[in-house]
């Protein structure tokens, strides 16, 4: 049994736009290693949990800790350092189009870390290789594919040594048959020790590789707990629902 | 035979003159125009609601009134205001600013033209605004307003010639001269029009070099 | 600062009475533009390659050269030259025209060639000769896609108009002129001009988007 360690906390995030609340007082605790899946139907309020945890989206209520130390919002510069170490995979990739794979990676390495150029291109290098991509570094995000942007995306976010990765449906954007090596590359991350919060509607993957499973609906968590509970002897009426259904649909 | 004597000894020799002041007139007003475009049009995009509306206010005037109109009011409507401008500068002012309100048209387009979720990927990563802006938003913001900035510039060069209308006699107005003084009205402003043809497709030619020179594989095809 | 508002209103008639003869300029123009323009346009993309050098030397050389040479070269050379005895208005209107010509044979152009190659395909598999299949199919699709082009092309040419002045066309601007001379009241002479153009802007545009909306095909979408 491994020593639980919480890298990550965060109480009661709201978030409402205008009468429409997408989030209520989502609560959760991530430790060291662990591998946190949210599932839920559409709209659930999946994406805007991860967007509040990095503040892209600014929670109307709530509290964020990394490492047991708050993140204040006011404080523009803690809040830059903060990001950079925690890392966000988006399901629309997000490439920056201008720059090749290689700068991509090296772009956050060069003007937030301000690391020299060599010591970037090879860290950049390293990422590269790591989520095999390391024979198309030279090409633009027009000229990759579905699988490969998003991969070059992981190693962008991996780049800055992020303490966690949040990843939003990193596989919703792609083709079946491009959706395998990403998550192999997720699943390579989770071997080597990485702290991940991921949603997706891949249940099959959740039940392998989650640590946890967190089910949203509506906004509200409704239930936690270990993917065995969940699928088989889940304790709430609608995450039965929901797993009933998702079976239904994508078998095992 | 004499005519050509003529056009190389005595003609010329003068619309040279007035070329020179057409340029003179052409690069700063486009590197004014330039910048007040680039203002004008981040004010459009990220400034507060107030800024935002002044902004386009200015744009409407200055997109709106004819470009003659605009001269009249620097050089004859001034004065009145007490300020007297002399010809050229009165048509560097004109060029200027109403050059800068098309300016900010196409800045304005290539900055709405970037994809939101970039700047996401940006903030994400720990970018501040003002390292998002330089690293990510304006790089692209450029290759995407540069034909219609470059275009804009061309404009300005054949508009130039209007600045004759306030008494800066540049290539035209030196033409005019000439002109109504030796009554070849046609020869001298087919030279005229093949001087300003030159200048345009020169500055075409250069345009389409910097278009190439900066293109990214499949850029053109995200523009939204 | 009263006498400001007293020359601007007494000389509105008179100013309003140009706006008449900018109107006619720019439907002059337009006009000639639009029928030039179509011609040149097909000649582009349905044409030789001796047809496409031609247009693609009109189009250069009516997009390099400005306007106020171009009105001084036809109206104190060329037509005297040639014993032609024409109005300011009319030269100014042609010159305008011709200019227009260019730059709408492009949007033509390109509304053309953005059409699905299937069009005239189908067209010719139903029998249709060449000029019915340009003339039926592709024309009416293509125009319909050139509004806003030429929106944007109208108040180009409503600003341009302003530089008959040059040639003593009794427009708007000229007129502004005119009466500032005597009065002495340019600057708000010239910025009720001004006003007067955006209004013509204005009322322009609106009018071409109620077009618009009128012969939008239902479910197309670009």
């Amino acid at each position: 049994m491994t020593l639980k360690e919480p890298v990550l906390r965060v109480e009661n995030l709201t978030k409402a736009y205008g009468k429409k609340v997408v989030l209520q007082d989502a609560s959760l605790t991530v430790n060291k290693r662990e591998l946190k899946i949210l599932i839920g139907p559409s709209g659930g309020g999946k994406s805007t949990l991860l967007q509040c945890i990095n503040f892209l989206v600014t929670p109307d209520r709530g509290r964020v800790w990394l490492d047991g130390q708050e993140i204040l919002i006011s404080r523009k510069r803690e809040l830059y350092e903060y990001r950079q170490k925690v890392g966000m995979i988006f399901q629309d990739f997000n490439l920056f189009d201008h720059l090749t794979a290689l700068e991509n990676v090296e772009i956050g390495l060069l003007k937030v870390r301000k690391m020299k150029k060599a010591e970037s291109r090879d860290k950049a290098m390293h990422e590269l290789d790591r989520v095999g991509l390391k024979d198309h570094v030279r090409k633009y995000p027009a000229q990759l594919s579905g699988g490969q942007k998003q991969r070059v995306s992981i190693a962008r976010a991996l780049a800055m040594d992020p303490k966690v990765m949040l990843l939003d449906e990193p596989t919703s954007a792609l083709d079946p048959e491009l959706i395998s090596e990403v998550l192999a590359v997720i699943k390579n991350l989770r071997e080597n020790g990485m702290t991940m919060i991921m949603s997706t509607h891949h249940i099959g993957f959740a039940r392998e590789v989650a640590d946890e499973i967190v089910f949203l609906e509506d906004g509200n968590i409704l239930e936690v707990g270990s993917s065995d509970k969940i699928f088989t002897r889940a304790e709430c009426e609608r995450t039965r629902e929901f797993c009933s259904k998702i079976v239904e649909l994508y078998g095992n | 035979m004499e005519e050509l004597f003529f056009i190389k000894n005595d003609v010329m020799p003068v619309l040279i003159r007035g070329l020179i002041v057409s340029i003179q007139l052409i690069i700063p007003s486009a590197l004014c125009g330039l910048l007040i475009g680039v203002f004008i049009g981040v004010l459009r995009v990220f400034g507060s609601v107030v800024t935002r509306r002044l902004a386009d206010t200015y744009v409407m005037i200055f997109r709106g009134f004819p470009l003659i109109v605009q001269l009249f009011i620097w050089y004859f409507g001034l004065p009145h205001l007490g300020i007297y401008l002399s010809p050229y500068a009165a048509s560097v002012v004109a060029f200027s600013l109403c050059s800068g309100a098309y300016h900010s048209e196409y800045i304005r387009g290539a900055l709405l033209s970037i994809k939101r979720g970039q700047l996401m990927a940006a903030q994400a990563l720990g970018f501040s605004k003002v390292k998002m802006v330089f690293s990510i938003v304006l790089p692209q913001a450029i290759r995407r307003a540069l034909p219609g900035c470059g275009n804009e510039v061309i404009y300005l060069i054949k508009y130039s010639s209007l600045a004759y209308m306030v008494t800066c006699i540049e290539l035209t107005g030196k033409g005019h001269t000439i002109a109504s003084e030796t009554f070849k009205f046609t020869e001298i402003f087919i030279i005229v029009g093949i001087i300003y043809l030159f200048l345009t497709t020169l500055a075409s030619w250069l345009l389409r070099y910097c278009e190439n020179r900066v293109r990214i594989p499949g850029f053109e095809h995200h523009a939204v | 600062m009263t006498e400001s508002f007293i020359a601007i209103y007494d000389a509105l008639p008179y100013l309003l009475k140009g706006s008449l003869v900018t109107i006619g300029l720019v439907i002059g123009a337009m006009l000639l533009g639009l029928c030039l323009g179509t011609v040149l346009a097909i000649g582009q993309v349905y044409g030789n390659t001796f047809t496409k050098r031609l247009v693609g030397i009109y189009v250069w050389f009516f997009r390099g050269v400005p306007l106020l040479v171009l009105l001084f070269l036809f109206y104190f050379g060329l037509f005297p030259y040639l014993n032609i005895n024409l109005s300011a208005f009319t030269v100014a209107a042609m010159v305008l025209g011709l200019i227009s010509a260019s730059y709408q044979s492009q949007i033509f152009r390109g509304a053309i060639l953005s059409l699905p190659v299937g069009q005239l395909k189908a067209a010719r598999a139903i029998g249709m000769s060449e000029t019915k299949s340009i003339a039926f199919i592709i024309l009416p699709q293509a125009f319909r896609l050139s509004v806003p082009g030429w929106s944007n092309e109208y108040s180009i040419v409503l600003k341009d108009s302003a530089v008959a002045y040059a040639l003593g066309v009794m427009e708007v601007m000229a007129r502004a002129h005119f009466v500032a001379s005597r009065t002495y009241e340019h600057l708000p002479l010239y910025f009720a001009a001004g006003v007067i153009f955006l209004i013509l802007t204005y009322l322009g545009t609106k009018g071409l988007r109620i077009l618009e909306e009128k012969v939008r095909i239902p479910g197309y979408s670009r």
